[in-house]
């Protein structure tokens, strides 16, 4: 089932369900081994959504028409976003490519921030501040990685670098791209706002920040926004670095079949899966950063990697 | 016919404004609304002629050429609908200020003279125009009076001048060297001219676009001019006047040059338009980073002004067809934007008594919803959000930039892009998100006639966002008439080998996913409503009109960068006005306008050649 220019409604309905699904079972998993880390027992691992389920029937309160809309705003850019993600082999809209994706990226954060702005509560306002902060931080190196694997592959397009790296190899293993890669890994925390890169939502600090005036259904949409954003982070690192649903080519006999898209989702996910348990890791054991710590970190090793990684894609190429 | 009258309602009417006013306030402001509203209706009737005609009454025996094509059209309807917007958001804003003739005058006035540095087609009227727009420019920047106004006016007029000079130097010298200064015969005859000449000319045009157009390390007049100017005024510097200079680098490098020779231009590693997308380059992420640090609405636009300019000269010099495409949509964007924000800041003076300070604002969006939408837009336009203008533009110039591999300008592109994010979000929300102090409970939305042009822009940015194949299909026919590739343009957005762009599919998806989101927020419980002093503070009461955080909104950052920041070049300049200042003084004490001692100086002098003579008898 298609309509006219070749856009698969399957696969826009699918792609989206996935990434949910994906993204809040990454949320139980997270509780549940950094409790084994800690030599706790932790909650189950579907307590996210037992969570969103009884966050959405419990009273919140409003603050405004922009407190609404914004908290829509990010939700809906979440979604967008996965929509121009390839999830495998599925990749239901491509127009503008990775240019298009760096800048729907905005959305969520920028329908986040309006919404806490409006709550007037300065709990909420440092911690927007902090999330700029931050972002701008690991926007530095993540731009000149992005540029490094766009002027290698010299594309634009995500889809086209997925499917050159099925024929040449992940990006991760090839000379020219491993600094970017590195450099990518090392800023991932700082994307997905873990330790020692949680100075947004700082519990103890700022009372969740942003999150200070959600409750209720604001705090099940800001949740599962929150599960989202993991699933981004991270889908963009394996399909930029690690070659997307690409394994060793063993999707090469049953290539154009239904089952090559399944297996690709199945290999996507795994591949996810194990980037996420290496993060979970770091994220267990070190203490926060102050913002300033961590913009300054961010500024240093990360960039200088991804500042000399595209020098040697210039340079090579 | 058409083109004489076009400049005569405009200069004329700009007259018949000032001698209306001392009849009646009344007829003066209408008639002033009237004849803008003329020279839009005129100029949209121009749409798509080429025309070129030649007067024989011009200045020093030379013709008067007057031509329209479409480049000139396309930044003419700029210019005369930001001049009537911003006449239509004068009538309120202005209205209990002094000198009002005066300055619904100089504002038709400045219109009007660049209208006539776009539709002339010779050297010398170009120059005439200028000179009387960069005059009455600085006759409205300092308007409002007072010191800073005054040194904005005196700091914009002397770098002016020094580019008029050098812009001087140029025609004079392509005189004496072709003998002709229309446009079209130049273009011609400048082919077999040699390459240091051709580079001489250039530098010395270029130095004054610059300078209008305020590029790094040229700028520092802007950021003072562009806070000190009523805000309307601000709105049309802005968004046109200052892209005047953008319209002069089009008239050189591309209608008179044209792209062979300016390919041509190139010494070893280092090529004339190489050296235009550095200065775009460091243009982008000084001013971005300087307009985080700054505490004025007004400032941060001016600075973000400075900014945008950058992306424009990126894509201009760059020379290829997306990168034309994506400079001169740029330019346009900018224009709608920017002049949204002004008017946007100018309504925020306009309720709180003058206040441009972002420390002390806050909450407004209660008050003023109309407003906060025009800023939200135009915010999201300047940072170039998906399904607003400026992301089209900005798409075009980064896909030019990386697919030409030149990935360290489009990291400063993108730089200077994520910078606007940080500003642009303290811009709204130091403004209308927050508190709202006590002060400000009673305040109102502006008046109609100020929220008109506020809707109409806002209304623009998404229009050219959505279906930004309206204005690119105009900007095709430009970048064929200045000798580039056609370009495969829909409704909503380009096709193109090396990627596609269709914003309408973006635009449905945002759409459809949000509406589904809504419904399903809609589907759980009922939010109440609470007021703004209904807030968490850990048990404690909420302390009235101080729990808002705008002050030093980005403080560790700004403690990071400020030392890396200082603004050196406006320094020196400074340094060098001290200098020459220090210098005349000096002088001062010798040419002292006494009589008397002009008389010892002569005496003086006469006993010394009578000594040296009965000394040494020379003579």
């Amino acid at each position: 089932m298609s309509i006219s220019n070749g856009v698969n409604i399957w696969e826009i309905i699918l792609s989206p369900l996935i990434a949910l699904i994906i993204g809040i079972f990454f949320l139980g998993l997270a509780r549940k081994i950094i409790a084994r880390i800690h030599w706790r027992y932790g909650p189950p691992i579907t307590q996210p959504v037992i969570d969103i389920i009884r966050m959405f029937s419990q009273k919140g309160i409003s603050h405004g028409f922009i407190f609404d809309i914004g908290i829509i705003l990010s939700l809906t850019g979440s979604f967008i976003v996965i929509l121009f993600l390839p999830l495998g082999k599925m990749c239901p809209l491509s127009s503008g490519g990775l240019l298009a994706i760096l800048y729907l990226m905005l959305l969520a954060p920028l329908g986040i921030a309006l919404s806490s702005g409006e709550a007037a509560n300065p709990n909420s306002s440092i911690g927007i501040s902090r999330k700029f902060l931050l972002a701008l931080g690991y926007e530095v190196p993540l731009l000149l990685i992005l540029l490094a694997v766009m002027t290698h592959y010299n594309t634009i397009s995500l889809i086209e670098i997925v499917r050159i790296q099925s024929t040449t190899g992940w990006s991760f293993g090839s000379l020219p791209l491993l600094l970017s890669g590195i450099a990518y890994f090392l800023i991932l925390p700082a994307i997905l706002g873990i330790r020692p890169f949680e100075v947004v939502g700082a519990a103890q600090e700022i009372s969740s920040g942003p999150n200070a005036e959600f409750g209720g259904k604001f705090l099940a949409f800001s949740t599962i926004q929150h599960a989202l954003h993991e699933f981004i982070g991270i889908s963009l690192f394996v399909n930029l670095f690690l070659g997307g649903w690409g394994l060793f080519g063993i999707l090469e006999p049953i290539t154009n079949t239904v089952w090559s898209v399944i297996f690709g989702i199945i290999i996507f996910f795994i591949k996810m899966l194990i980037v996420f348990i290496v993060e979970l890791f770091i994220n267990a054991v070190f203490p926060r950063f102050r913002i300033e710590q961590a913009v300054r970190y961010l500024w240093k090793w990360p960039t200088l990697f991804a500042f000399i990684g595209l020098i040697v894609v210039v340079v090579v190429k | 016919m058409t083109l004489e009258l076009l400049l005569i309602v405009a200069f004329g009417g700009a007259f018949l404004t000032y001698f209306l006013g001392k009849i009646s306030p009344k007829l003066r402001n209408s008639f002033a609304v009237i004849n803008a509203l003329a020279l839009v209706v005129m100029t949209a009737c121009l749409y798509g002629q080429t025309v070129e005609k030649t007067l024989h009454f011009g200045f020093l025996g030379m013709p008067f050429v007057l031509r329209i094509n479409m480049l000139s059209w396309f930044f003419a309807i700029t210019i005369v609908g930001i001049g009537l917007l911003s006449i239509i958001y004068s009538l309120k804003y202005i209205e209990n200020e002094k000198r009002l003739d005066y300055y619904y005058f100089t504002t038709l006035f400045i219109n009007a003279s660049m209208l006539g540095t776009i539709i002339c087609g010779d050297l010398v009227s170009f120059f005439i125009f200028w000179e009387m727009m960069s005059w009455s420019t600085y006759l409205l920047i300092s308007y409002k009076g007072g010191d800073k106004a005054l040194f904005a006016g005196i700091k914009y007029i002397i770098m002016s001048i020094i580019g008029s000079l050098a812009m001087l130097i140029g025609i004079i010298s392509l005189y004496t060297h072709f003998g002709t200064l229309e446009i079209s015969t130049l273009a011609v005859q400048i082919q077999g001219a040699s390459l240091n000449y051709i580079l001489f000319i250039l530098i010395m045009f270029s130095a004054a676009f610059i300078i209008i157009n305020a590029f790094w390390p040229l700028h520092t007049w802007l950021p003072d001019a562009h806070a000190e100017a009523v805000s309307p005024f601000s709105s049309i510097l802005s968004a046109v006047l200052v892209r005047k200079g953008m319209y002069g680098l089009y008239l050189f490098m591309y209608m008179i040059l044209g792209l062979n020779i300016l390919n041509k231009l190139k010494f070893g590693f280092i090529s004339f338009t190489g050296v235009f997308c550095w200065i775009g380059a460091i243009t982008i992420v000084f001013a971005a980073l300087t307009a985080l640090l700054q505490n004025d609405s007004k400032r941060i636009l001016a600075w973000s002004t400075v900014g945008q300019g950058g992306y424009m000269i990126l894509g201009v010099a760059f020379a290829t067809t997306l990168g034309m495409a994506g400079g001169t949509f740029h330019i346009l964007n900018h224009c709608i934007y920017i002049g949204l924000l002004f008017f946007v800041a100018g309504a925020i003076e306009y309720r709180t008594g003058g206040i441009r300070d972002l420390d002390s604002l806050g909450g407004l969006i209660k008050k003023m919803p109309i407003t906060f939408i025009g800023g939200l837009v135009g915010i999201l336009g300047l940072i170039g959000m998906p399904l607003t203008n400026g992301f089209v533009s900005k798409w075009l110039i980064y896909k030019t930039l990386i697919l030409g591999n030149r990935p360290f300008l489009a990291f400063a592109a993108f730089l200077g892009t994520w910078g606007t994010i940080l500003y642009g979000y303290k811009f709204i929300h130091n403004i209308f998100l927050g508190q709202l102090p006590e002060k400000y409970k009673d305040i109102k939305e502006v008046p109609f006639t100020m929220r008109l042009p506020i809707i109409i822009l806002t209304v623009l940015v998404f229009l050219f966002g959505i279906l930004p194949g309206i204005p690119l299909k105009m900007i095709n026919i430009i970048g064929v008439s200045l000798g580039f590739e056609s370009l495969n343009v829909s409704l909503g957005g380009i096709t193109s080998d090396s990627g596609t762009l269709n914003t309408i599919n973006i635009f449905a998806g945002i759409l459809v996913a949000g509406i589904i989101i809504w419904l399903i927020f809609k589907a759980g419980r009922k939010a109440p409503k609470v007021n703004q002093y209904d807030s968490y503070a850990a048990g404690a009461a909420i302390p009235k009109g101080k729990y808002h955080y705008t002050v030093n909104f980005y403080n560790p950052l700004e403690r990071m960068i400020t030392p890396y920041l200082k603004d050196f070049v406006d320094a020196f300049y400074i340094k060098i006005t001290e200098w020459i200042q220090n210098l005349c003084n000096s002088v001062r004490r010798v040419y002292t306008g006494y009589v008397s001692n002009y008389v010892m100086y002569i005496v003086l002098f006469l006993a010394f050649l009578i000594f040296v003579q009965l000394k040494w008898s020379l003579w």
